[in-house]
């Protein structure tokens, strides 16, 4: 096993050499973190289907548990039960949409991951990175438990715990457990655990942080202990039941599924669930005692308890939501954690936009009614007053507001059009919108894809590491 | 010109200098004192040296130093600083810095609260740094180049180990005008 043990140490000092100016060691984050024991333990695998490109290259890396869909090239890294996917990536002559310009993409993009370790980890979207739009690289990069690197390029970073950077190119930057950021093009930057950030320079500028005494009892990681909180062991809770679905090469669902839409083979689901038209539902996602009305969607490591979707839910990745009604056309954005309680429920109007990061947890009955914008931490009445909004009047601002632990300057109804044609291209991609013979989105392509498995050696100075594999049309 | 650092330097005895220990209002009253104490002097003094036992400099306080200690703060004010690397725009953040101010009593009367004026100045002066010192014997263009270089509105001089003075920008600049004039004047008359 001494060949990926090298490779651990290696990645640790090159993040560590990238993170200098920012003092900052990744070292006692991660030492001990994962037992090499378990990297041996756990076949890789990846999707065909003749809907998605298939190109991938893994070099001296370990995959373990860890899923690949589309182009991906994986050199000297430890990818330990991460999904990268790499079906929304762009094609050779499409043009790439910058401010005034029109770049055409001269080839197939493709996902490549260098001497990084992704833990649990979230690979998506493409690069939003004008300078870079054949390539979604991800290098020197550590990301820790349940992270989303979502359409952005990565050199030297670290990122936290339930951390996401969505559409933005990092460098050298730690991005704190919990925060979201969507900023563009960020470089040397450490940003503080529980902080919301989403800027679009010239346009707006929005900010909010967790307070971080409550967020603690939520998901709390430091150097030298594993991480922890009521995040950590509600996943925990339900690991087993993935179990199953992992283990078995064949396995069918034990629910109805309309032709039109998509339970994913590594999705579990439980109880009396309901899975309307056009739904997909993805790999890791967990679904119980739950309707998912015509066009809603649950993604990547997303649960869904005892609740209501009515319909063109966008359910983003790593987003919870447990005892809750939702109406239609409700977004709740990435690693958001909603719960009501099975006598005080949660009801969340239509057209409501749930902020990235979101949490929302309530022992007594709360309503928020149709067309808000919802951010924060809201444990009650009083904090959803201070951490809501109507979009009418968000759209209305035109400088700056403070509102609570929010701060935004810029152009709400920009804001607002941002998100809300954000949630539509979101729709249409997972296939919402499918009418029979137009609008096929992942909903109606995902059906059937074949899963093929890849192994480590078992044992010698190797052991763990998988051989190179090269698979091609 | 043919200056050498000693001929411009104000000697550390014409200098405000309060010793180690001493309060924030001190340090207010010796850099207000200076200013009317400075026999003939054009510029009054900008700084306030705190000096240790030994004669030796171990810090020093300019005004904007002061007003900067001044500054109320709690985590609120310190969000809101810190926002500058979020982007946010210096009206955005003045704005916020008002609007807090309005709503919050906290900062009231911080100036003069007897807690603001009994600060220990070792808490919050500036520490010397290497770079800060130039030999009394150095030409007055290394001097100046020094100060623009490292970008200081003055150098501490010293003799051997010794700390002798102060090379102030004021006094330099003073120095290149009266040149300049010099010249200008002689060319006149001719």
């Amino acid at each position: 096993m001494k060949e990926i043990e090298k490779l651990y140490d290696r990645i640790i000092q090159r993040v560590n050499i990238n993170l200098r100016e920012l003092e900052f060691d990744v070292n006692p984050y991660v030492q001990k973190l994962i037992p090499f024991v378990q990297m041996v333990k756990f076949y890789a695998f990846y999707g065909i289907s003749p809907h998605h490109p298939l190109n991938f290259q893994f070099r001296s890396s370990n995959l373990a548990g860890s899923y690949f869909l589309g182009r991906c090239k994986v050199t000297n890294s430890l990818l330990y039960k991460s999904d990268i996917r790499g079906d929304e990536l762009k094609k050779k002559g499409s043009l790439f949409r910058y401010q005034d310009y029109e770049v055409p993409v001269s080839d197939n993009e493709e996902i490549d991951i260098q001497d990084s370790l992704l833990i649990k980890t979230l690979v998506h979207n493409y690069s939003h990175d004008p300078e870079t739009l054949e390539k979604f690289f991800i290098t020197d990069t550590i990301a820790m438990n349940y992270a989303n690197i979502h359409g952005s390029p990565s050199n030297g970073c670290f990122l936290g715990v339930f951390a996401t950077v969505d559409l933005t190119t990092m460098r050298d930057c730690v991005i704190g457990n919990f925060s979201y950021v969507q900023a563009g093009e960020i470089s040397h930057l450490r940003i503080d655990p529980g902080t919301i950030w989403i800027r679009n320079p010239g346009k707006f500028n929005f900010f909010y942080q967790h307070p971080i005494e409550q967020l603690n009892d939520y998901i709390y990681f430091t150097a030298g202990t594993p991480p922890q909180g009521l995040f950590m062991d509600f996943i925990e809770d339900r690991k087993e039941a993935f179990q199953r679905v992992f283990d078995m090469v064949n396995i069918e669902h034990t629910i109805p599924v309309p032709n039109n839409a998509s339970l994913d083979r590594y999705a579990v689901t439980k109880g009396q669930t309901h899975i309307g038209e056009n739904v997909l539902v993805c790999q890791r996602a967990f679904i119980q005692n739950s309707w998912m009305g015509k066009g809603a969607n649950a993604q990547e490591n997303c649960f869904i308890i005892n609740s209501r979707l009515e319909g063109c839910n966008v359910t983003a990745h790593g987003a919870k939501i447990c005892e809750a009604d939702l109406g239609k056309h409700v977004f709740v954005g990435f690693n958001s954690f909603l719960r009501g309680r099975p006598d005080s429920r949660l009801n969340i109007g239509d057209d409501t936009i749930v902020m990235p990061h979101t949490i929302i947890d309530s022992r007594e009955q709360l309503t928020i009614p149709a067309g808000r914008l919802v951010w924060g931490m809201i444990k009650d009445q009083k904090d959803l007053e201070t951490n809501s909004i109507s979009i009418e009047e968000f759209s209305a601002i035109d400088s700056s507001i403070s509102i609570g632990g929010l701060f935004f300057e810029g152009s709400g109804a920009s804001f607002i059009s941002a998100f809300k044609d954000r949630i539509e291209h979101i729709l249409q991609a997972n296939g919402a919108f499918f009418n029979g013979s137009d609008k096929k989105g992942h909903a109606q392509k995902n059906q059937n894809i074949s899963f093929n498995t890849i192994q480590p050696y078992p044992e010698g100075m190797k052991k763990g590491l998988f051989p190179t594999i090269i698979i091609e049309p | 010109m043919n200056y050498i650092v000693k001929d411009l330097m104000v000697p550390i005895s014409e200098y405000a200098t309060i010793p180690e220990g001493s309060s924030l209002f001190k340090a207010v009253i010796a850099l207000e004192n200076a200013k009317q104490e400075l026999p003939g002097a054009i510029y009054p003094h900008w700084m306030v040296l705190i000096m240790g036992k030994n004669k030796k400099v171990l810090g020093k306080l300019s005004q904007l130093d002061i007003l900067r200690v001044l500054s109320p703060r709690d985590t609120y004010t310190d969000k809101i600083d810190e926002m500058g690397k979020f982007g946010f725009s210096s009206n955005f953040i003045s704005k916020m810095r008002e609007e807090y101010r309005l709503r919050t009593t906290s900062l009231e009367n911080f100036y003069t609260h007897p807690k603001t004026m009994n600060m220990n100045v070792e808490d919050f002066m500036k520490t010397i740094g290497e770079n800060e010192f130039v030999d009394e014997n150095t030409s007055l263009d290394t001097a100046a180049h020094l100060m623009f270089v490292k970008n200081r509105l003055s150098l501490l001089v010293t003799r051997e180990d010794r700390f002798v003075g102060v090379l102030r920008l004021s006094d330099v600049f003073s120095t290149v005008l009266n040149a300049m004039l010099k010249v200008t004047h002689t060319e006149g008359n001719a």
